[in-house]
């Protein structure tokens, strides 16, 4: 497997970060732009083990297919919880790619190990056994520095309960990665720069109206909305959803899904969703079933 | 940055952690009271030594003295001269003091200094602590007309009325050999048809403000009376001496009384310097009270005139004419190179015959006494605020608990264990800050008015929380010492951030996954 990766022309750095140029102002152009810089080989389609769902929307499809790049990919992954004395194997060895531009679902039941292989993918975690190639780098054994340094500026994440720190304000919190990123003085020289982008992220997401508002004051459509905002300003190559409409009623939660939907095609984010639900995944460009932590091929 | 703001938000939202540090507020504020109390004790009591003891004492190991002062301070000059502002030999004997009471003789131990005549040259702050103004300027050992302090200058106008030091000096000297006299004339039996008009007609009017017990308290004095009759004069005084004030008063009902005043004939008794000393006795008359506020000084001390005490015990050598001294006390230009001229003194001169001190060493216990409880006081209070630490650990784990998901959810963005732990350090810097902030500036409040608080405290609970008749300080001394200041801040300042430390370790340390998880 190493192989195709260690062959990457963009060398054992990656290609740098493409970023979604202001992706949610002028998704079009960058559109392009994304997919051409992160072109990684496309050979290792051969290892695809995904069932692919092509009647749950066919016109997403052709947006995947001409994507094409791999942006992310995992290999042989392996993750046991140990209670006590008991090994509980979550993951029993999962191999998925995610392709650039992509809308990918990953399906399963409560306790088919979804949510680890997000976690995994995100690097909030380590596999026991396994790789995770993003960009054509491997990231599970990563630094713990680097791997922080990964998640604050290329990875976004949306979460089932949102995850908003209730102590900030729903502008704030979306500003929340970036102060991360910056020191404190850096985020003071560029702060109104850095502020203004924030406010249009969130009129894009359509809480124009609730900069100033606590987690606590807001509804939970509203929430994950401003949990979108967040993941994508530091303008991520791939956004990893946890449930994103799991804890939502159904029109809300299909908000959500258009949201995501429309940042899918209008900027070409690409997008990993886990779910339970699949009314929500057959929304996907591609779905991906886990059963009993492994890929099924039914 | 978003620690700083996260620091900030956690700290406006979550008053119940300001609760932990009111130990640390009330720790800092007590050490620095406590420090400022002991401190202003310690300077008051030190200014008050030195005004009594010169710096450095050169003093012979016998009460016979060394012979010849005059070569002696040469010798000194020789050595140590340029660091000498002034010398001044004098006699240091233990003597009892015997005074009459209602007829009673009165009979004290007390420590008998010969000083010279023009004390003006004296190497201490003798003068000062005189109760006559005049006296203050200049003394002579020469009894004055009236006019002593009528109260204790540094006690104000509070300050207790001294009961019939409006007469003491000439005045009451004159009256009561008035009054022996027409006692005399009763015993002899002879008519007295207009005594009462006879005191009252001598000129002073301040004798109907004295207690009509007077008369009562100073009865006969059979030996006064005969010295009295053997002089020209009768009222002339006689050799003058000074007497520490507590030999010869006592507080009564907020009132100072005195058991003899200046004017009155008192009776030293000494021993002579050959071998085997006997004991001779001479009367003097008091010229004016000593008070330094220093008990143990105020109720030992009385002084005569050098060469009287000389003469007395025979400390002269007729064949040579020279004389002998118990000691040369030195004032120096700079007090603080006091143990360098000790120890060039030591040197120079065989140490067993003359044992050379300075006032520190003379006072050293007393002084390392009140050192050490100060320490003693600082450690427990420092304990104190080292408890109150436990506390803000306490609290500050409940927070980071409280505060797991935020932690998750910081991971999940990319926030680094460091960045986490400093949400937490900066946290509990910003506690002790205002912990030791507010502590800093109460402490420095109360110092500044702690009379205030004391006279308020008194009338509170009726009772009078520091006594000046028990301290002989009418005010609580003070001083603030920046640093001591400065150190006890930044020792609750440590202490709050070390308490921090082990809860924001733990922060940096949960794990992002399970720290999401976290319900």
């Amino acid at each position: 497997m190493n192989k195709h990766h260690s062959a990457n022309p963009a060398g054992p750095h990656g290609p740098t970060v493409a970023p979604l140029r202001a992706q949610a102002r002028d998704g079009a152009s960058a559109h392009g732009q994304a997919a051409a810089t992160t072109a990684v080989t496309t050979a290792t389609t051969a290892a695809g083990v995904q069932r692919v769902r092509p009647a749950a929307a066919p016109d997403h499809e052709a947006v995947a297919a001409s994507a094409g790049g791999v942006l992310l990919k995992a290999v042989g992954l392996k993750k046991d919880y140990h209670k006590g004395k008991h090994v509980v194997p979550v993951l029993r060895g999962v191999d998925l790619e995610v392709r650039q531009g992509e809308l990918l679902a990953v399906i399963g039941q409560s306790g088919s190990g979804k949510s680890t292989l997000l976690h995994l993918l995100a690097t909030l975690d380590r596999p026991d056994e396994g790789e995770i190639w993003f960009n054509g780098q491997r990231i599970d054994n990563a630094s713990t520095r680097q791997r922080d340094r990964l998640r604050n500026r290329h990875l976004g994440m949306i979460f089932q309960f949102y995850h908003l720190l209730p102590e900030l304000t729903a502008l704030e919190n979306v500003l929340a990665p970036l102060m991360i990123t910056h020191g404190f003085f850096s985020y003071r020289l560029q702060r109104r720069r850095l502020v203004e982008r924030a406010k249009a992220l969130l009129e894009t997401v359509g809480l124009g109206h609730r900069l100033k508002h606590r987690p606590r004051e807001m509804s939970g459509g509203e929430m994950q909305r401003a949990a979108i905002a967040r993941a994508l300003i530091t303008e991520p190559q791939i956004l990893l959803a946890d449930e994103p409409t799991g804890n939502l009623d159904g029109r809300t939660g299909q908000g959500i899904m258009e949201l995501l939907r429309s940042l899918n095609t209008q900027s070409n984010l690409t997008i990993v969703m886990v779910t339970h639900d699949s009314a929500i995944a057959s929304q996907a460009d591609r779905v991906v079933q886990l059963v009993d932590g492994q890929v099924s091929d039914s | 940055m978003y620690k700083f703001l996260l620091c900030w938000r956690y700290l406006r939202t979550r008053w119940i952690a300001l609760a932990s540090i009111i130990s640390v507020t009330l720790g800092v504020a007590t050490m620095i009271v406590v420090n400022a109390v002991m401190a202003g004790f310690t300077q008051e009591m030190q200014d008050r030594i030195r005004g009594i003891l010169s710096d450095v004492s050169f003093e012979a190991r016998s009460f016979n003295g060394f012979r010849d002062p005059e070569y002696h301070m040469r010798e000194i000059e020789k050595i140590v001269g340029d660091e000498i502002e002034v010398m001044t030999p004098t006699v240091t004997v233990p003597a009892m003091l015997s005074f009459q009471l209602h007829g009673e003789w009165n009979t004290r131990p007390v420590q008998l200094i010969g000083i010279p005549r023009d004390a003006m040259q004296y190497a201490s702050k003798f003068r000062q602590y005189l109760q006559h103004p005049k006296h203050r300027e200049q003394f002579r050992f020469e009894l004055q007309e009236t006019g002593y302090d009528l109260r204790d200058r540094h006690g104000g106008e509070d300050a207790p009325l001294r009961v019939r030091m409006e007469t003491a000096g000439m005045v009451h000297r004159r009256n009561m050999i008035e009054y022996r006299r027409q006692w005399e004339q009763q015993l002899a039996g002879k008519p007295l048809p207009h005594a009462e008009q006879t005191v009252n007609d001598d000129s002073q009017p301040a004798n109907d403000v004295v207690d009509p017990f007077a008369a009562v308290e100073r009865p006969l004095d059979p030996f006064a009376a005969r010295n009295d009759a053997a002089q020209a004069d009768p009222a002339a005084p006689l050799t003058g001496c000074v007497l520490g004030i507590g030999l010869v008063s006592y507080r009564h009902n907020g009132a100072e009384h005195f058991l003899v005043l200046p004017g009155d004939d008192i009776q030293l008794t000494f021993p002579t310097a050959g071998t085997p000393p006997k004991a001779v006795s001479d009367t003097f008359t008091v010229v004016d009270l000593y008070e330094s506020k220093m008990t143990e000084y105020d109720s030992s001390f009385i002084f005569v005139p050098l060469d009287k005490l000389q003469e007395l015990r025979g400390m002269f050598d007729r064949e040579s004419g020279t004389t002998f001294v118990t000691s040369i006390q030195i004032k120096l230009k700079d007090e603080s190179r006091g143990s360098i001229v000790r120890d060039k003194l030591q040197a120079a001169f065989p140490p067993h015959f003359y044992s050379v001190s300075t006032w520190r060493d003379k006072q050293g216990p007393l002084l390392a006494a009140v050192e050490m409880e100060t320490a003693i006081l600082n450690m427990l209070l420092f304990l104190i605020i080292a408890v109150a630490g436990f506390g803000i650990l306490a609290i500050f784990f409940m927070i980071v608990v409280e505060k797991t998901k935020d932690i998750g959810i910081l991971k999940s963005l990319g926030a680094h264990g460091s960045g986490i732990m400093g949400i937490f350090l900066s946290y509990g810097l910003s506690l002790g800050l205002v912990g030791a902030g507010a502590g800093m500036v109460l402490g420095l409040l109360f110092v500044r008015h702690i009379n205030e608080i004391r006279i308020w405290l008194g009338n509170l609970t009726g009772q009078m929380v520091f006594d000046p008749s028990i301290y002989y300080f009418y005010e609580i001394p003070t001083s603030v010492n920046p640093w001591t200041v400065a150190w006890i801040v930044i020792g609750a300042l440590a202490i709050a951030v070390a308490a921090s430390v082990m809860p924001a370790l733990r922060a940096a340390r949960l794990h992002p996954v399970e720290a999401l998880r976290y319900e």
